[in-house]
């Protein structure tokens, strides 16, 4: 797989490593439950299709991306730096 | 003599003026330059080359190429012995030694050729079927006897003593295939401006217009390839590669390829890789690959002799090698004919010819007449005769009348399956052609096009014309803008007809349907009486189409005798998906640089050359290589060593290199908050100047790494992790930073690299510093406190950090300076240190000072324990909300029996602890329900002369005091332990306040 | 009395006892030359986010634009290397007056040294980007990759940031930093994979 990063141009999917979904958003805070935090780590939905994942770059610019990839096809619609995607960030 | 009798006088593509000596099981011969090792054997008279893998019958060429099932040998000797090349593709070069393999005595006298044993015992599923029980045979008795009956060539013994390389390319367009399509396809897209590869996995370009006569334009198509090659090697943005085959096709345009840089000589020349594994990475790609010719099943097929028309064709037209002298044709369709016309012009009478088909072309009949052949319409071969090759052949005519006719070549055709096995590396399924009588690459991949014979449009004019179009289709694609439009070359009349057949009914014998894997028609029909319907179900029942070949030959064969006798449509029972590697790869050519010592880099610290002139014993922590311990010479063992690193730093001062702990350099306004954030303990109110010992969880509540971060400025801290952890900490913080909580003003670098640091540790360790600081710094107890943590200067102005930290519970501190000066340092330090009779220590003596002291590492901190289990909860704050802070809190969490952090030492002194030994209380049974936990860590403590070791034991700090056995089932020992407190030497830490 | 600078405490670059001067592999007129240059200066610069201070005073005081995208801006005597988003790698040819300008930089961005922390190499020469493609997973080719382009990447498992600088007499010329722990590897790997074109190595100065 290549993923196209938006600051390094398309790089092979080695220099990257793979977190996980990016939809589920860290409930912050001292007022967070326990149940909340128990989905927000363990509970991942395991779709066919077009999907939002986190993905850093690791060996190039060290940016967190948020990439768009058809699980079954592995066809990258987008990735675009969390920085500015706000995946993850607490509403 | 004549030393090449199947020589013919003239023609073909080797060069006649050189003489290449070669042998084969021992025999020595001659070839040419452009020869293959089949085909220089041939015009040698020699056809039987091997034994087949089950039955052990002889085996010879049938094909011209890398599809070959038969002609496999053992090449080189010595450490390059390499076995199961295929002979069709081995080019010849002076001095090859190849050898048969699978025969034993000899290849002409094999004692295990089970077909007169046993043979017919070995039909499909007979693995399965006769070795399922008692268990205890297999290891003992069936396998040592199968794996001398079958297997396929023995692997050298030695370690390979050449070098491999690793290589990327990028390209707008990949031609796969150098044969008229795909030539027409690179001209196209390279002349529009576009960088194209062409590969070939053959060491001349021009794919099967170097094996056919045929005219391109009105000339020998020779003259088209040479015009055409000439051009592509003007174009500057054509790459042309030899001997290189693409055996997969990955996502997104990617493509792995083997280049066989050197497998045509002997020995590579200097500085020079054997194998090259590319990476190429590429926009589009054109599919050009060809078709292989598919073999009759019949019995008898297999004996050596009977060889596909198409090959016998390249033989004499390529190589000027006539494969057989009485030779018959049993074909199909009207490929077979095209081997007519080529022997005939050649000047070669043929005996008959056998098409299947009941009507006959009237020009193929005038071609007979001047072969001087008789013809069969609608006859079949139904048996050969002979030993080690074909003596004759029996044909059934369409009146149902056999004839034997003598001959020691027969040449068979049944039409052409399309290469189109990269088509579905990316689960693309072939889809049947009624129109063809093939399988036609069905969704193609994104990016990839297909033309020529790959894509079952088999005559040259198809393949020309495709070629240029798909050439500038991809070109257009990627944005190229073609200059102008060259006509497509025009060729001579071909047609090409075909009525397969699966297989001859009628004959006696066994008939082939995979030749590598010794598979029958009858094994395909046993499988399906027995249930077998799924094509993958038949593969792994009955191994056709494994191995070297993967069924290049066979597979569409076995399928459709598969849905004939399943009643079903070959279209409906479809085939097998194909996956990479399209041919076999040697494991060196994916590997590269990177094996042995190379095997991944290895991390040096700026220290490491000091560290071994001191003679130190390295060992790998991560990807570092660190001192483990320094042994002087007269100590016998690792022990005695370590024992005097400790009592040195115990009760001097010792020197250790930490410069491979991870260091992060944080900055930024928010940097006191974001570290409240991603540690479980406070640090808002550490002031500058100071360190503290910090601990990191995983979001799920367990620990992932610890150190200690020091407040260098109001906003500047700086954060050292554990050696093994520093990239995975940097990779959570940039998370935290980026995706968690983008709005601090957070800036975070690695500085790992930058610095070189040393422990300096024991009583005396002060002196030493003072000697080796400039004089301004105060590093009195009073001014200096523990913990304290500043940036300073070394030799008059060179700039360093000191932390007033200890691992080893001395009084101790960290030196960092630039690394460049980590030599300058360590030197510096020694000689300040002599004095007190400073003493270089390892890892391993930092890890026995570490445990005396309770202090957690790598063995407990192992990605299952929580701050609590270690005895750290405490630090955990209830003030803030931290990574870790919620999951950390989970009810099994909290019980008080998970096991938690002690220490243990054993009751009768002399007796050594072992790491991993299990807890199991007196009296109980050692087994795991009684399991209780087990020891972390262990070491012999110099300061108390005896083992102590760290364990998680349930309910363990509640537990001092009691005695419990630790039960080692790995090396069967057991011995009984005292639980006691973690900290072992000096309890109350006046020495690392002193 | 420590003080006074003893000559003991000299440096010791990261290729030290790694790189040999001299030719290495085929003999002959070397396809790839390689040069170590003495005296470069590195240090990372972090901007604060939404501040355009660092760029105002970069160009103040080393007269260089800093690069938005990924390239270097290169003078005589400094550069501007991006470095990843919002950060950059100054780079200076010689020693004198290196800290005097990384001071006044910290108060528009983070600033740390690097100067230690890598091993600088310029490749340059007919087969330079042969050689680089033994391990580069990037497309080093002229048109992708123009004079003043930059780089992150790994060169066979080994962390590097490079730039294309002007061609060579000779060809193309890449300077390559490598992460410096890991300077024996990428120079085994590099030998080898330079070993077939011949090498020229070279210690200026
Ligand atoms: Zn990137």
């Amino acid at each position: 797989m290549r993923i196209p990063c938006p600051h390094c141009g398309a790089r092979d999917v080695q220099e990257f490593t793979y977190l996980g979904d990016a939809k589920p958003r860290r409930p912050e805070g001292l007022d967070a439950t326990e149940a909340a935090m128990l989905e927000y780590v363990y509970v991942r939905d395991n779709p066919r299709g077009p999907n939002d994942e986190l993905w850093y770059h690791a060996a190039g610019c060290r940016a967190w991306l948020m990439v768009r990839r058809h699980t079954l096809t592995h066809v990258i619609e987008s990735a675009v730096p969390t920085k500015s995607a706000k995946a993850g960030v607490a509403a | 003599m004549n030393a090449q009798p199947f020589r013919l006088p003239s023609g073909g593509l080797v060069d006649r003026t050189q003489t290449l000596s070669f042998r084969f099981d021992g025999k020595t011969y001659d070839g040419h330059p452009g020869d293959t090792l089949a085909s220089a054997l041939l015009a040698n008279g020699v056809r039987l080359l091997g034994r087949s893998f089950k039955y052990h019958r002889p085996r010879g060429v049938l094909s011209v190429g890398s599809e070959e099932p038969n002609a496999l040998v053992e090449l080189r000797t010595g450490a390059r012995r390499e076995p199961n090349t295929r002979a069709t593709i081995i080019e010849l070069f002076e001095g090859l030694e190849a050898t048969s393999q699978n025969r034993w005595p000899s290849l002409g006298c094999d004692f295990l050729s089970v077909d007169r044993l046993a043979g017919s015992a070995l039909v499909a599923g007979f693995y399965y079927k006769t070795f399922m029980w008692p268990a205890a045979f297999w290891e003992k008795l069936y396998e040592p006897v199968i794996r001398r009956a079958a297997g396929l060539g023995r692997a050298a013994r030695f370690a390979d003593p050449d070098h491999y390389e690793k290589a990327f390319a990028f390209c707008d367009v990949l031609v796969i295939g150098a044969g008229p399509a795909g030539l027409s396809a690179a001209l196209t897209a390279g002349r529009s401006g576009a960088r194209v590869i062409l590969c070939d996995e053959d060491f001349r370009l021009g794919g099967r217009l170097l094996a056919e006569r045929r005219e391109i334009d009105g000339r020998p198509a020779a003259d088209w390839v040479a015009a055409t090659l000439a051009e592509l090697a003007a174009l500057s943005e054509v790459r042309t590669m030899l001997r290189t085959s693409v055996f997969g096709l990955y996502d997104h345009g990617i493509f792995g390829a083997v280049e066989r840089v050197n497998d045509h000589v002997a020995v590579p020349p200097a500085h020079q890789p054997r194998q090259r594994g590319w990476r190429i990475y590429t926009k589009r790609a054109i599919l050009a690959s060809g078709a292989l010719e598919r073999p009759i099943v019949f019995p008898g097929n297999d004996r050596p002799g009977v060889m596909l028309a198409g090959a016998v064709r390249a033989y004499v037209n390529r190589f000027g090698v006539l494969p057989g002298r009485e030779i018959v044709v049993f074909t199909t369709g009207d490929n077979g004919w095209a081997t007519v016309c080529d022997l005939v012009a050649a000047g070669v009478r043929l005996s008959a010819i056998v098409d299947s088909r009941s009507e006959i072309d009237p020009t193929f009949k005038a071609l007979a007449e001047r072969a001087g052949a008789r013809v069969f319409a609608g006859g079949a071969v139904e048996a050969t005769q002979g030993g080690h090759h074909v003596r004759g052949v029996v044909v059934r005519d369409s009146s149902g009348k056999h004839t034997t006719l003598s001959c020691d070549l027969l040449a068979v055709s049944n039409g052409w399956n399309p290469t189109l096995h990269l088509t579905s590396h990316q689960n693309g399924r072939p889809i049947w052609n009624e129109d063809v009588q093939a399988f036609v690459p069905g969704t193609l991949p994104p990016g990839l096009a297909v033309g020529g014979s790959a894509a079952g449009r088999f005559t040259l004019a198809q393949a020309l014309e495709d070629g240029a179009r798909l050439g500038r289709e991809a070109a257009v694609e990627i944005g190229f803008r073609p200059t102008h439009i060259e006509p497509i070359p025009t060729t001579d009349a071909e047609t090409n007809r075909v009525k397969p057949i699966w297989r001859v009914r009628g004959g006696r014998g066994k008939a082939f349907v995979d030749f590598q894997n010794d598979v029958t028609e009858k094994d395909v029909e046993l499988a399906a009486r027995e249930g077998f319907r799924s094509v993958e179900h038949l593969k792994r029942y009955t191994t056709l189409g494994m191995a070297t070949d993967q069924g290049k030959t066979s597979n569409i064969a076995g399928l459709a005798i598969m849905a004939e006798q399943t009643g079903r449509a070959i279209s409906d029972t479809g085939t097998t998906v194909f996956r990479p590697p399209f041919t076999p790869v040697a494991i060196g050519a994916l590997a590269g640089h990177h094996r042995g010592k190379d095997f991944r880099p290895v991390r040096l610290a700026p220290t490491h050359d000091w560290s071994r002139e001191q003679g130190a014993v390295f060992v790998e922590t991560g990807q570092w290589l660190r001192a483990q311990y320094y042994p002087k010479p007269g100590e016998q063992d690792w022990l005695t060593t370590v024992t005097r690193e400790v009592l040195a730093v115990r009760t001097g001062v010792g020197l250790c290199d930490v410069s491979t702990l991870g260091k992060i350099d944080i900055q930024g306004r928010d940097t006191a908050e974001f570290l409240e954030r991603v540690y479980i303990n406070g640090w808002k109110a550490l002031p500058v100047g100071k360190a503290r010992y910090g601990l990191m969880l995983r979001e799920d509540g367990f620990v992932m790494d610890d150190g200690t971060t020091s407040r260098l400025r109001e906003n500047h801290f700086l954060m050292t992790t554990t050696t093994a952890n520093a990239g995975k900490v940097m990779q959570h913080l940039e998370f935290c930073h980026q995706v968690l909580w983008p709005k601090l003003d957070v800036r975070m670098v690695s500085v790992s690299e930058q610095w070189a640091q040393a422990a300096i540790a024991g009583p005396k360790s002060r002196e030493v510093l003072r000697d080796i600081l400039d004089a301004v710094h105060d590093i009195s107890n009073e001014a200096f406190p523990y913990l304290a943590a500043r940036e300073v200067t070394v030799n008059g102005g060179i700039p360093a950090r000191l932390f007033r930290i200890s691992f080893s519970g001395e009084l101790a501190y960290e030196l960092a300076v630039p690394a460049d000066y980590g030599e300058a340092m360590m030197r510096a330090l020694m000689a300040a240190g002599s004095p007190h009779g400073i003493t270089p220590y390892g890892t391993e003596a930092l890890g026995v000072m570490r445990l005396e002291k309770g202090h957690v590492a790598g063995n407990e901190l192992n990605g299952q324990t929580t701050a609590r289990d270690l005895g750290l909860g405490k630090m955990m704050s209830s003030k803030k909300d931290f990574i870790g802070r919620l999951m950390a809190r989970r009810e099994a969490l909290l019980q008080s029996d998970r096991p938690t952090l002690v220490g243990l030492r054993p009751i009768n002194n002399a007796e050594r602890l072992r790491a991993g030994a299990h807890f199991i209380s007196m009296g109980r049974t050692a087994n795991t329900d009684n399991d209780e936990g087990y020891m972390t860590s262990v070491a012999y403590s110099p300061s108390l002369g005896h083992w102590i070791g760290l364990g998680l034991l349930k309910n363990g700090p509640r537990r001092v005091g009691e005695r419990i056995r630790a039960v080692d089932p790995v090396r069967n020992s057991e011995i009984h332990v005292e639980i006691c407190s973690p900290i072992f030497v000096d309890r109350e830490g006046t020495r690392l306040h002193g | 009395m420590a003080e006074q600078a003893t000559s003991s405490w000299c440096r010791r670059d990261a290729w030290a006892a790694i790189i040999q001067v001299g030719q290495i592999g085929a003999a002959g007129e070397p396809g790839v030359k390689v040069q170590l240059p003495a005296n470069l200066q590195l240090a990372t610069l972090i901007a604060t986010t939404g501040s355009t201070g660092l760029e105002r005073i970069t160009k103040q005081l080393v007269g260089l634009d800093l690069p938005r995208s990924a390239s270097i801006a290169l003078s005589a005597t400094h550069g501007l290397a991006w470095s990843g988003p919002g950060q950059w790698m100054l780079l200076a040819r010689q020693r004198a007056g290196f800290s005097e300008l990384t001071s006044l930089l910290s108060d528009e961005a983070a600033v740390s040294d690097q100067g230690d922390a890598r091993a600088a190499l310029c490749v340059s020469g007919r087969r330079a980007r042969e050689v680089l493609a033994k391990g580069a997973m990037i497309d080093l080719h002229g048109k992708a990759f123009p004079v003043g382009a930059t780089a992150l990447t790994s060169f066979a498992h080994v962390g590097v940031q490079l730039w294309r600088i002007k061609d060579g007499p000779d060809g193309p010329a890449f300077e390559i930093l490598v992460s410096r722990s890991m300077a024996a590897s990428f120079w085994s790997w590099f030998a080898a994979s330079a070993a077939e074109f011949g090498c020229n190595v070279a210690r200026p100065g």
